[in-house]
């Protein structure tokens, strides 16, 4: 009897508390000064390791990558602008994600709960088709053992598990930190996390404030009023600012970038000269 | 009875099929996956209670509230702290990095004593007993010899108790050569001496500024108090400030600005000075602020009409008279000044060209303007006693010579000391005590100093890490880092308010080190007499409660204490005479036909605190590509020269050369080559040690003449195909 | 040589002969004895040899008596096994719980007197070995079970809190897990649902709670970050 009380406990509570939850990012590209914090903010907060050569940037792994880009003209017409790269999450047409799709160790997967595309490491058999297959080289694999110097795998994190050679890795949205908070809205009898109790280390780390993190299904969380995405359209978003990475490619990412530059925004995609941002058909899956 | 060969089949087949029945392959073959995906060798982190403890953080002058989150008793993550007056929850990848510091390969364990010879890195751990008394018998035995004021003390930028008690041990020991690394408060001595006639440092009210020209201010570059100033250009990004970036170079700074304006290296002064006779001639000044106007005004519309301006700087006619109105028709505008961090002094003439801009909108402490205030005075200790040995040591002249210029705009004009040691005048220094400096690596002409600090019998290096001075030491005594101890940390950095923070100790000392500022207590009372006298503290912790007095208490509570009731020393401004030299680059043209400028990034440390392995993992392979390290030039000049992307070539100054890679890039001038400053390390580790090429080796000091400081902002060079 | 040569064909043919005769009667069940040998003799290695050789075991520091503590405390394991402010679960108690009470010997027993001596006294943390530590690899919310599903700790803990001594913690020499994970029967079958702690049992139990979702894109239950990270 009691049994019977608890699970009908249990699925009440996910009937009414478990809202679909879409994460996303909104990064102000004006604002982006190119100064790498959120990189380094990634790093520190996810236990990514680091050799001594990190030149080889192919090899590099950075969960969040800062891109340079520049409008190609010459000096003194130049212009540059950059533009950090996290993971895109994309949900492509019901969670179908490039990657998601083409992994045969059901090692990447992506949550319809909270539209994060997660990676278990554990799971991972290093195959790399999920890395071929991701337009925005977001993936990365561990061709070495991670090795600390002595004494400075004090500062590791536990709720991150160090990746082992041989694994893919990515950026999870900081998803250990809305475990954390889910744990503090149980215990505080909460039925949702609140918008700034989770939050990834980069939007935290930001020191020019330009990465929103939130729901983007959540009309109250700042990512949504700025992204104002429309579910009718493939998620575009309808603020004229915002664009996101290769959108015709129908990927459907969640991570929404902004500028009032004509020459930038051309830069998320691959135009025809008669073509202009912003006008972009429908993306068909 | 007999085994054959059926029956042994047959108890294979039994062993095999009771095999399979047992849990031993299936349970062996699970247990071997997970062997395989969790190697026993992949670090475990262990779990714990999880807090969080504030401090701040003192790696570079910005002084930016953190919150270390700790598992236990470890350290796992630096965050910026909310609500901090600062950084409001912001920080900067270099504060990000601390436990990389705190925790690394480069820390100094303990007190060390060299054994091999000078720089073989052969060293004998010693006790700090031992330590102690090895300083202390030395300095007694140069004192004894009446040369006192042979001692010399190299201090890192910040201020606070430390740097001052480190000072007052030499005042008191008869020694006046105490100096500074280059810093922002350095470089703004000769403005405030220089142009305001006083002293005291310069904060800018930048938030409140709505019209921003930056000659060369890496304002996205780590100018200033860098988490403040991205977090200033982002207010100005929604409240459509003009920000306009003077600059060779399309640094961040440029490429955020809201305008670059592109201009003949060096020429700053000219377009200030231009600038601000087009402002005077439309009548959009405010005369008032200037003392000496109108002979000033008179020599300025003859000397600098726009056309001659726009011939030298190289910033077209139109656009120097857009930037007059603007900057003239702005209610608060604000002319920043100090090239990249802001470290290195400009000329006397580009100062007061730039402070004379802001002297004539009106904006000299005025909301969002430039504010001239007196320094933070909280260490207040009673006068050192001196004995005679001491008082002459005090007279005897300043190793540097500073002060005694007729200009006397600087305190401590160190680029002098590899010059004055190679040169043998005015007289040998006996000893050198260095903290949280790295003058082997970061003074210009690196090899010139360190060619002069092998000439000095005995020094002390008191670094918590590996650096290149450290590496030239006779003697270690290790410093805590700063997640380990208590200390003040005043901010000036370009703050208008007053800002004290505390740095408290998160973690216990992770090694064998002492609080430096405990080690010059414990060495002055190891002295006796006068010198131990001006250290009556038992301990530095009793020092700084003492020093701090009632902020004390708001200092543990809050960790920081500001006071926006500043006081302002002065409102005129005293122009430099308009045929003040101009501060050419070192080299000839016919020899060397480029122009070598360096630059800084915000990612790339350029400090006595080296950049950690996650900065240097952050730098684009456009900068380091293994071991080598890149010029940029523009693709013109490049290809004038031969040189394509990634060519590896000699780059030759009149003070050195090394093997560069070439990059082009568009964002600067043609006949300009760029090199990023705090690259080139040979101490450290080897996440940071060789890799690219330190400028100081290339680039030496150009005194201007009328301030004694240095002023280089460049120098000639030439590139050719390796 | 020669004769030599002849004397082996000749037991040569012999045991041939004999082979050749026993066919019918008794080489089948020599036969059978054998498999049986062969099978019984895996079977024994494979359910008894294996796991013998296949974990290893340590002895806690001291015994715990948990049944005592039990009758001592009025809120049941939470009294020592708590919630912390940020919603995380503590675990194994730290020394400075302990010491609340125990910073001198309360009773007689010569575990105490360990505890309270060579640690209390030296400040020491108890190197405690956690039966229930799951791999590095899993997350999972005390929270979410405790307080959310209101589940009470016997279910994944047995009845651990009714103990008198601490049995010797064992563990998997190949992957270094703790052998509650897998269970102690070594075919991996749980009659209870604490015996074993395996993702398929999470995913079991949730199952049966109905907390199953289909969030997982790959496998329509619950995605893999509820549960790994």
């Amino acid at each position: 009897m009691k049994e019977q009380q608890h699970e009908a406990h249990v699925k009440g509570e996910q009937k009414q508390d478990r809202p679909v939850m879409r994460f996303g990012m909104a990064i102000d590209l004006d604002k982006c000064t190119g100064c790498g914090s959120c990189m380094v903010a990634c790093m520190s907060e996810n236990n990514v390791s680091f050799r001594e050569d990190e030149s080889n940037k192919q090899d590099s792994i950075t969960w969040i990558r800062v891109y340079e880009l520049t409008n190609g003209k010459s000096y003194p017409d130049t212009e540059v602008c950059y533009l950090p790269r996290p993971c895109q999450h994309c949900e492509g047409h019901d969670g179908h994600s490039p990657c998601v799709s083409v992994c045969p160790a059901t090692a990447t997967d992506y949550s319809r709960e909270t539209g994060i595309v997660s990676q278990i490491y554990t799971r991972c058999f290093g195959c790399r088709y999920c890395m071929a297959a991701c337009p925005y080289h977001a993936r990365y694999f561990n061709w070495w053992d991670p090795i600390w110097p002595e004494g400075m795998e004090k500062y590791l994190s536990p709720n991150v598990s160090p990746r082992m050679r041989g694994v893919v890795e990515k950026c999870s949205f900081c998803f250990h930190r809305y475990q954390s908070a889910k744990d503090k809205a149980y215990l505080n009898g909460e039925k949702r996390v609140a918008e700034e109790a989770y939050q990834t280390a980069c939007t935290q780390a930001c020191p020019a404030g330009a990465i929103v993190f939130g729901d983007l299904n959540n009309p109250e969380h700042k990512v949504h009023k700025i992204v104002q995405p429309d579910p009718h359209n493939g998620n575009k978003s309808k603020n004229p600012r915002a664009f996101r990475l290769l959108e015709r490619l129908g990927t459907n990412t969640k991570v929404y970038y902004m500028s009032d530059r004509e020459w930038v925004r051309r830069a998320g995609d691959n135009y025809l000269a008669h073509e202009e941002t912003g006008k972009i058909s429908k993306p068909h899956h | 009875m007999k085994v054959d060969r059926r029956s042994f089949l047959s108890f294979v087949i039994g062993g095999a099929a009771g095999t399979a029945l047992s849990p031993l392959p299936w349970k062996l073959m699970d247990d071997s996956s997970i062997w395989s995906q969790m190697w026993p060798w992949t670090p475990v982190p262990p779990d714990g209670e999880v807090i969080y403890e504030d401090t701040t953080c003192s790696l570079c002058p910005g002084g930016c509230g953190i919150s270390v989150r700790k598992v236990d008793n470890r350290a796992i993550k630096i965050e910026g702290k909310k609500g901090h007056p600062i950084n409001d929850g912001g920080i900067c990848l270099l504060g990000l990095s601390g436990l990389q510091l705190l925790y690394g390969p480069t820390r100094i364990k303990s007190p060390m004593k060299r054994m091999g010879e000078r720089g073989e890195g052969k060293w004998q751990k010693i006790s700090w007993k031992e330590a102690a008394t090895i300083l202390s018998e030395k300095l007694g035995e140069i004192r004894n010899k009446g040369e006192a004021h042979t001692v010399a003390a190299i201090s890192g930028a910040g201020g606070g108790t430390v740097p001052a008690l480190l000072q007052r041990l030499l005042t008191a020991y008869g020694s006046p050569n105490f100096m500074r690394m280059p810093s922002q408060s350095s470089a703004e001595e000769p403005v405030l001496k220089g142009v305001f006639d006083e002293e005291g440092r310069l904060g800018y009210d930048l938030e409140n500024a709505d019209y921003i020209l930056s000659f060369g201010s890496g304002i996205l570059d780590g100018w200033g108090s860098p988490v403040r100033m991205f977090r200033a250009n982002s207010q100005w990004k929604d409240n459509k400030v003009p920000v306009i970036q003077i600059e060779t170079r399309l640094s961040n700074s440029a490429a955020q600005s809201s305008r670059w304006v592109a201009i003949n290296p060096g020429t700053e002064a000219d377009l200030a000075l231009g600038i601000a006779a087009v402002m005077i001639s439309k009548k959009m000044v405010r005369s008032g602020n200037i003392s000496g106007f109108r002979g000033w005004k008179r020599e300025l519309l003859a000397g600098y009409p726009a056309e001659k301006v726009s011939e030298t700087t190289g910033v077209p006619v139109d656009v120097i008279v857009e930037l007059a109105k603007g900057f003239g028709s702005a209610k608060r505008p604000l002319a920043l000044y100090g090239r990249g961090k802001g470290v290195t002094a400009g000329s006397l003439r580009e100062i007061s060209a730039i402070t004379a801009l802001n002297a004539l909108s009106g904006n000299i402490n005025e909301e969002g303007g430039l504010w001239a205030v007196s320094q933070a005075d909280y260490i207040r200790w009673p006068k050192v006693d001196t004995d005679k040995i001491a008082s002459a040591g005090l007279s005897q002249p300043r190793y540097d010579g500073a002060g005694e210029d007729s200009s006397g705009l600087a305190q401590s004009l160190i680029h002098r000391i590899a010059g004055n040691i190679n040169g043998e005048e005015p007289y040998q220094l006996q000893a050198l005590l260095v903290a949280g400096a790295n003058p082997c690596h970061d003074l210009p002409d690196s090899q010139g100093v360190n060619a002069a600090l092998s000439k000095i019998p005995f020094i002390v290096s008191f670094s918590s890490f590996n650096d290149e001075t450290a590496a030239m030491a006779d003697l270690l005594m290790p410093d805590h880092v700063y997640l380990e101890k208590y200390e003040d940390v005043p901010v000036c950095a370009g703050l208008v308010k007053q800002v004290v923070g505390l740095s408290k100790p998160v973690v216990s000392p992770q090694f064998n080190t002492h609080h430096l500022g405990e080690t010059l207590i414990t060495t002055a009372k190891m002295m006796g007499d006068t010198i131990a006298g001006a250290f009556p503290w038992e301990d530095y912790e009793t020092c700084l409660k003492e020093t701090l007095g009632n902020k004390w208490d708001s200092l543990m509570e809050t960790g920081v204490w500001e006071d926006s009731d500043v006081n302002t020393v002065a409102k005129k401004v005293k122009p430099a005479p308009l045929d003040t030299k101009i501060v050419t680059a070192e080299g000839d043209v016919n020899s060397f036909p480029l122009l070598l400028v360096p630059y800084d990034t915000i990612r790339i440390s350029s400090s006595y605190i080296g950049s950690t392995p996650f900065m240097v993992k952050t730098v684009a392979d456009t900068i380091i590509k293994g071991k080598d390290g890149f010029v940029e030039i523009n693709p013109q000049t490049a290809e004038a020269n031969g040189l394509k992307e990634g060519t590896i070539a000699t780059l030759t100054t009149p003070r050195g050369g090394a093997r560069v890679r070439i990059h082009l890039v568009h964002g600067i001038q043609p006949g300009v080559i760029a090199m990023v400053r705090g690259l080139g390390h040979t101490a450290y580790d080897g996440y940071l040690a060789d890799k690219g090429v330190n400028i100081n080796d290339l680039i030496g000091p150009v005194e201007d003449p009328s301030s004694g400081l240095d002023a280089a902002w460049g120098i000639r060079a030439k590139l050719d195909k390796a | 040589m020669g004769t030599l040569d002849e004397k082996a064909k000749d037991v040569m043919d012999d045991g041939v002969a004999h082979t050749g005769r026993d066919k019918d009667t008794g080489a089948g069940g020599l036969i059978i004895l054998f498999f049986i040998i062969g099978f019984a003799g895996s079977m024994v290695l494979g359910w008894v040899v294996f796991p013998k050789l296949l974990y290893s075991q340590k002895q806690q520091p001291f015994n715990f008596n948990h049944a005592l503590h039990m009758e001592e405390v009025d809120n049941g394991c939470e009294s020592c096994h708590s919630f912390r402010e940020d919603g995380s679960f503590t675990g194994i108690p730290k020394l400075a719980q302990c010491t609340d009470c125990h910073e001198e010997t309360m009773g007689e027993s010569e575990d105490e007197a360990i505890f309270v001596e060579q640690y209390v006294w030296k400040e020491r943390e108890v190197p405690w070995l956690s039966y229930s530590r799951q791999p590095d690899c899993v997350f999972f919310s005390h929270a979410a079970h405790v307080i959310g599903a209101e589940m009470d700790c016997i279910t994944c803990h047995g009845h651990h809190g009714e103990t008198e001594t601490t049995r010797p913690y064992e563990y998997n020499r190949i992957t270094s897990y703790s052998r509650d994970i897998w269970g102690h029967n070594i075919s991996g079958i749980a009659k209870n649902t604490w015996d074993t702690m395996k993702m398929d049992d999470c995913a079991q139990c949730h199952k049966k709670a109905g907390v199953n979702r289909t969030s997982s894109v790959q496998t329509e239950r619950d995605a893999c970050f509820v549960c790994h990270k």
